[in-house]
């Protein structure tokens, strides 16, 4: 999982002002428990996830565990 | 879950059964794909299968006895196919050289073959290529006995000849002129591994196992006249290829009598429908041999024999082009793998569970039962994808809540006098009797979840009429009757739900329900049994309509049937009469009544498969060309959203004026949740004069293209769910924020899903951009 530069590049963290960076992210979803690269806040860690992320490549991943 | 059990289920499926002429070739010529391949003019590749399976086929193809043409099913509907003048077609137009085929090493043992006809040339060639050492006695100077006789227009000397010389070539060793009598023979059985007696005319009494061709206990085996008692070739080369595999297996020391049920001619399982085959007569051949053209047009009459019944009623099957013994298989797969991908889980998520397929299946194979089954065993060892069905079992729950659940006795008469007594009510709408409570509650309304949903109007006026027509107390019941949990498998939420219907029945002293949605008459049947039922569509046909002068005008109809009433022909018949007597004209479909399809919404495919639903719908609402009456308002939701004209039987009985009933577009998910809210408000506050609390108000004003408001429908999003994502963004600023375009994303976790809405705010009112969600969940630390 990753995002386009494109897709973000104008987000801020409308909390802490702060342009989102890159850093790896923990998500689980049913027995499945990994670490991502996510664009989150630097300050608040709050994670950016758009539409082609969630409906995308996400998607796929909890459909694949879902099958497992 | 018993897979032993599910794979006979499985077996008994006829799909891949072999046609009756092939069942009925000695030498079981795939005669379909043979005839397919010279329907696309290929007659090489037909050769290529003749030579694969008929023993000198340059000969056999042309003096075969054929009796696969006498039980071929086009004898019904035009004549038998002409299967032999199309091997003789091939023989002219697709016949290439042999290939060349490297002698295997002479290691195996010793066999003796006596006499040199069709079957003994066949036993020799067959044993010869697995690697034996043949000689071949032969009583006169040349071979092929017999089929000499059988030179004539279509098999020339020179042909016979020069098939005959390639047993020569081969290296065959060959002993003209030896007559075998019983003194030789025994003399061979002592010198050879094993002897193949293939002489038409040997007297000699010998016990020959009808199976294996075997002569006692003896390394002797017969074939030929011997075995076949006739004169048919290839009958006759049949038993000499049977023979010499009994001769190998011998040799190997292995059972002469495994699996061998379908040697020679057997009766196969299959069974063609022709009834709707039409005729085509044979075509006659122009010359001593078809020409291409007229094989082609003989061969396109061929039916290709296979049983799709249940793949032709059903999208599913055929979308997924899979067999109910293909399908079984995968199950079973599916059930016994312990680490690796269940690739079978979105199919199995895919039956509408609708029936149609038993019912076509003559052998009675019910693929709803081996799926519900199956969803149920996922459930249970915890591998059914939580995803397919969550919308559903929430929406479920939703109308199991205080939201919109209800349960009430019919009010007294003292506290309903103007809704129920009317002493002179010939024009009324729908009370033609004297108010006739009895105190008891006889009756229980129960109408479901998504009537109440498509609806919100008419439940009042129904239950308005049930009181004034029914003898005894009608009380309502507003829930869900569980059938989402049944077809998610979810026995657990199921036993719940029957649990809590069957306290509220006892409760109310066990009344009648009157059930108007399908599935609810299916669930009630299926799980309370005990629960005496009454389809409100019976009703209305015994106690007379209401509004019967609100006929527009008539018009021709088609009736769906919804797949729960399959069985049920009663109310199938009183749904037709109700459409008669208000004037209108039924035409019925192909598949109508017990023969019903599904819309596309049973099996809760409209959740765990969109494109599978889809599916469903555009298939069936191009079988009429006339408007459609369902009495199930997701047959209607689905087909309107399909572009289908589409009546329930409710916009016939409470026509609405100004308002087109056959387009009337349905409500969206979260309309479907405040309607029956309404419904519950409604009833509460106008018949039982109770005081109700009024919803809270939205806490934002949305502005939802339709865009995204269809977005919203396609991803399961409900309005409550952005509100409280924009509840939750706008109190704690947790959100991001878009400096170009002045927007926001927000994003809240509600149960297991993270909602996201993008939206911007122009003074009180939020305009939503986009909404999305998923069910991973980030763990921010």
């Amino acid at each position: 999982m990753y995002q386009e530069k494109e897709d973000y590049q104008s987000w801020i963290c409308d909390k802490c002002q702060k342009e989102l960076e890159l850093s790896k992210v923990k998500v689980r979803y049913l027995e499945g428990e990994f670490e991502v690269e996510l664009l989150n806040c630097p300050t608040c860690h709050q994670v950016f996830v758009n539409e082609s992320l969630a409906l995308g490549k996400m998607l796929e991943v909890e459909q694949g565990l879902e099958d497992k | 879950m018993n897979l032993d059990k599910l794979l006979e289920t499985g077996d008994r499926c006829i799909f891949l059964e072999p046609p009756t002429c092939t069942a009925n070739c000695p030498v079981h010529l795939e005669i379909i794909e043979f005839i397919s391949e010279i329907e696309k003019g290929d007659f090489q590749k037909a050769y290529k299968l003749m030579e694969k399976k008929l023993p000198f086929h340059k000969i056999i193809g042309r003096i075969c006895d054929h009796p696969c043409e006498s039980v071929c099913v086009r004898n019904e509907a035009g004549g038998a196919i002409s299967i032999s003048e199309l091997e003789k077609s091939v023989l002219e137009y697709g016949a290439a050289k042999p290939k060349k085929v490297w002698p295997v090493p002479k290691k195996k043992g010793k066999i003796a073959v006596v006499g040199s006809g069709l079957s003994g040339l066949t036993a020799a060639v067959d044993l010869d290529k697995k690697g034996y050492e043949i000689v071949l006695y032969e009583k006169t100077d040349r071979l092929g006995g017999r089929l000499w006789n059988h030179i004539g227009d279509s098999l020339k000397e020179k042909t016979l000849s020069e098939e005959l010389k390639q047993v020569e070539d081969k290296g065959i060793s060959i002993q003209f002129n030896r007559l075998i009598d019983e003194n030789s023979l025994s003399d061979l059985l002592s010198e050879y591994d094993a002897v193949y007696l293939g002489a038409s005319d040997w007297t000699a009494p010998l016990e020959i196992d009808k199976i294996t061709f075997q002569v006692g206990e003896l390394n002797l085996f017969a074939g030929g006249a011997m075995v076949t008692q006739n004169d048919s070739v290839i009958f006759s080369a049949s038993s000499g290829r049977r023979a010499a595999l009994s001769i190998e297996r011998f040799l190997s020391k292995v059972s002469l009598t495994d699996s061998r049920d379908r040697e020679g001619i057997f009766e196969t399982p299959l069974k063609q429908d022709v009834s709707e085959t039409d005729v085509l007569p044979k075509v006659e051949k122009q010359a001593s041999v078809y020409s291409q053209e007229e094989a082609i047009q003989e061969a396109k009459r061929c039916i290709k024999c296979q049983c799709r019944k249940c793949m032709d009623g059903c999208n599913h099957l055929r979308k997924y082009d899979i067999s109910p013994y293909a399908y079984i298989r995968q199950i079973n797969h599916s059930e016994r793998i312990i680490l690796g991908t269940h690739y079978a889980n979105k199919m199995i998520n895919s039956c509408t569970e609708c029936g149609l397929c038993q019912e076509e299946c003559f052998l009675d194979i019910s693929m709803k039962d081996v799926i519900q089954e199956t969803r149920e065993s996922m459930v249970e060892r915890n591998k059914m994808p939580v995803s397919a069905h969550d919308f559903a079992l929430k929406d479920m729950a939703f109308s199991n809540s205080s939201r919109f659940s209800l349960v009430r006795k019919q009010p007294s008469k003292e506290a309903s006098k103007d809704l129920f007594y009317y002493p002179l009510i010939s024009f009324s709408d729908y009370v033609k009797g004297l108010y006739h409570g009895t105190g008891k509650t006889e009756y229980l309304f129960y109408p479901g979840c998504q009537l109440p949903a498509s609806y919100p109007d008419d439940i009042k006026g129904i239950y308005e009429y049930l009181v004034g027509h029914m003898k005894g107390d009608v009380g309502i019941y507003l829930g869900c009757c569980g059938a989402p949990a049944d077809w998610a498998g979810r026995q657990d939420l199921m036993g719940e739900n029957v649990a809590a219907i069957k306290k509220v029945w006892e409760e109310m002293e066990r009344p009648t329900f009157i059930l108007a949605c399908s599935s609810c008459i299916r669930v009630f049947e299926k799980y309370l049994p005990e629960i005496k039922v009454r389809s409100l569509w019976d009703i209305y046909l015994e106690k007379g309509l209401p509004n019967k002068n609100w006929i527009k005008s008539p018009q021709t109809l088609s009736v769906h049937d919804a797949c729960g009433t399959r069985e049920n022909s009663e109310l199938q018949e009183s749904i037709r009469k109700i459409a008669e007597s208000l004037g209108y004209t039924i035409e019925e479909m192909k598949y109508s009544k017990e023969k019903t399809k599904c819309c596309g919404y049973g099996g809760l495919v409209y959740y765990a498969n969109r494109e599978q639903a889809d599916g469903f719908v555009a298939e069936r609402i191009q079988e009429s060309p006339h408007d459609i009456l369902v009495y199930c308002t997701m047959c209607k939701d689905l087909f309107v959203s399909g572009g289908k004209r589409t009546y329930h039987l409710l916009d016939l009985i409470y026509p609405k004026d100004n308002e087109d009933g056959a387009v009337k577009k349905m409500p969206t998910l979260s309309e479907r949740h405040q309607n029956r809210s309404l419904v519950k408000r409604s009833l509460l506050k106008e018949i039982w004069r109770e005081d109700v609390d009024e919803p809270v108000p939205d806490d934002y004003q949305l502005v939802i293209p339709e865009t995204v408001r269809q977005n919203m429908e396609d991803r399961y999003i409900l309005l409550e769910d952005v509100q409280a994502v924009i509840k939750n963004a706008q109190e704690i600023r947790k959100r991001f924020y878009n400096p170009d375009s002045g927007d926001y994303l927000a994003s809240l976790k509600i149960e297991h899903v993270t909602f996201w809405v993008q939206y911007a705010q122009e003074d009180d009112k939020f305009l939503i951009k986009s909404v999305y969600s998923h069910r991973m969940e980030i763990v921010e630390e």
